[in-house]
């Protein structure tokens, strides 16, 4: 039986493993790996403290400071499938095995939203790419893609304007969102086209990717484009699926969270990071509030202690 | 005799980086082509593996798509 299991090896994860460590209370950390979603980019600037790093080195820091806590005991990779109630506490049941913990600390990040249009998986690495720092490069004088409109959608045609011959956006939307700094970059470049009030409905391709099929919304009409490549960036949705039935979510399902405490709906589990209803999903804000959570756990520790029958029958000795 | 390994890559891919890592502590020896500035290997790449997407391994002919440890230790152990 563990004191507290976190969930999770990204920037919340990592620092409530070392606030647990720090207080001597014996953690079990379980994630797939350690970084989160940063460990992609090939440049953070805004990690406090640090001007400039990888998300590859942000992710080695990271798990080196875990690493070096004593009290924390860490199994990787490892998936947690289902978290249930159990006798004082909960148990978590992963592709591995199955822990129990006094508490949760719930910080399982998010993932890379999919579209969900025929054609997807089928070429997913066949054309479909969720990188485009990664797979940029395959694509050179070719056609392409990038489905989304937002900040992450005009970095992706950015890395696509050094090799593709030509780049269209699909947005969603009626014009594009994202940085202005970013969108200047975009329009300078006679290689993009954007098209506005556009719904992706289907991939098409043979061996690999040949062409997108999408809805423009103003004219009602399907229209289709030759692409080699097409880069899918709409945003993230939590990793919370594990969860679900246990705490209370938002639509989105994001885990709600008491913004004070990072105290979930079950009382003995926080969570923190991108996982939650937090509105800004930012690295140093999943540090912090895992810290929060962390602190609030080990005051949770505390007060189920204070409750239980061996302490009331030391103190009253 | 060991397995020949080869790493198709890009300079800018995270997993390129940790396979490269997991095969430096493991004592691996590989090659690695960089698919953004050889076409030749980019062609070769693809042909082998019929992905557009980095990494690929090709250890002794077995072709292994993006970082996974687990088989990536499956296969060194078999050496």
């Amino acid at each position: 039986m563990y004191d507290v299991i976190i969930i999770g090896g990204g920037p919340a994860g990592a620092a409530a493993s070392v606030y647990t460590g720090r207080k001597k209370i014996k953690t079990l950390l379980l994630t797939d790996s350690f970084g989160g979603q940063s460990i992609v980019s090939d440049n953070i600037e805004n990690w406090i403290g640090i001007k400039k790093i990888s998300g590859f080195e942000l992710a080695k820091m990271l798990e080196d400071h875990v690493r070096a806590c004593e009290e924390v005991e860490i199994k990787m990779p490892e998936k947690v499938d289902k978290v249930i109630e159990a006798k004082n506490g909960f148990r978590v049941e992963t592709n591995k095995n199955t822990y129990q913990a006094k508490t949760l600390i719930v910080a399982s990040g998010g993932r890379r939203r999919r579209l969900n249009v025929p054609g997807e998986e089928k070429f997913n690495g066949k054309g479909v790419s969720y990188c485009s720092t990664c797979d940029a490069p395959l694509f050179k004088d070719k056609e392409v893609a990038v489905i989304g409109g937002g900040n992450a959608g005009l970095e992706a045609a950015i890395d696509l304007i050094h090799y593709a011959s030509k780049i269209y956006i699909i947005n969603h939307g009626s014009e594009l969102g994202g940085d202005p700094s970013t969108q200047e970059e975009i329009r300078k470049s006679p290689k993009v086209v954007v098209i506005n009030n556009a719904e992706t409905q289907e991939i098409l391709g043979d061996r690999f990717v040949t062409a997108i099929k999408y809805l423009d919304k103003q004219s009602n009409q399907v229209k289709e484009l030759s692409v080699g490549g097409i880069f899918v960036e709409i945003g993230s949705i939590p990793n919370s699926e594990f969860m679900k039935g246990l705490v209370e979510m938002n639509k989105a399902g994001e885990i709600i969270v008491d913004h004070r405490t990072l105290a979930t709906s079950k009382p003995g589990i926080f969570a923190a990071g991108d996982v939650t209803d937090e509105i800004y999903k930012q690295n140093n804000i999943s540090a912090g509030d895992a810290i929060a959570a962390a602190l609030s756990a080990y005051n949770y520790l505390l007060n189920i202690k204070k409750q239980s029958p061996a302490y009331e029958n030391k103190n009253s000795n | 005799m060991a397995n020949k390994v080869v790493i198709y890559t890009t300079p800018e891919c995270v997993y390129c980086k940790i396979t490269k890592e997991f095969f430096k502590k493991n004592n691996v020896v590989y090659e690695e082509k960089d698919v953004s500035v050889d076409d030749k290997a980019r062609n070769e790449m693809v042909d082998k593996s019929g992905q557009l997407g980095v990494p690929v391994i090709d250890i002794g002919g077995k072709i292994i798509v993006g970082f996974d440890k687990e088989i990536l230790l499956k296969f060194i152990d078999m050496k």
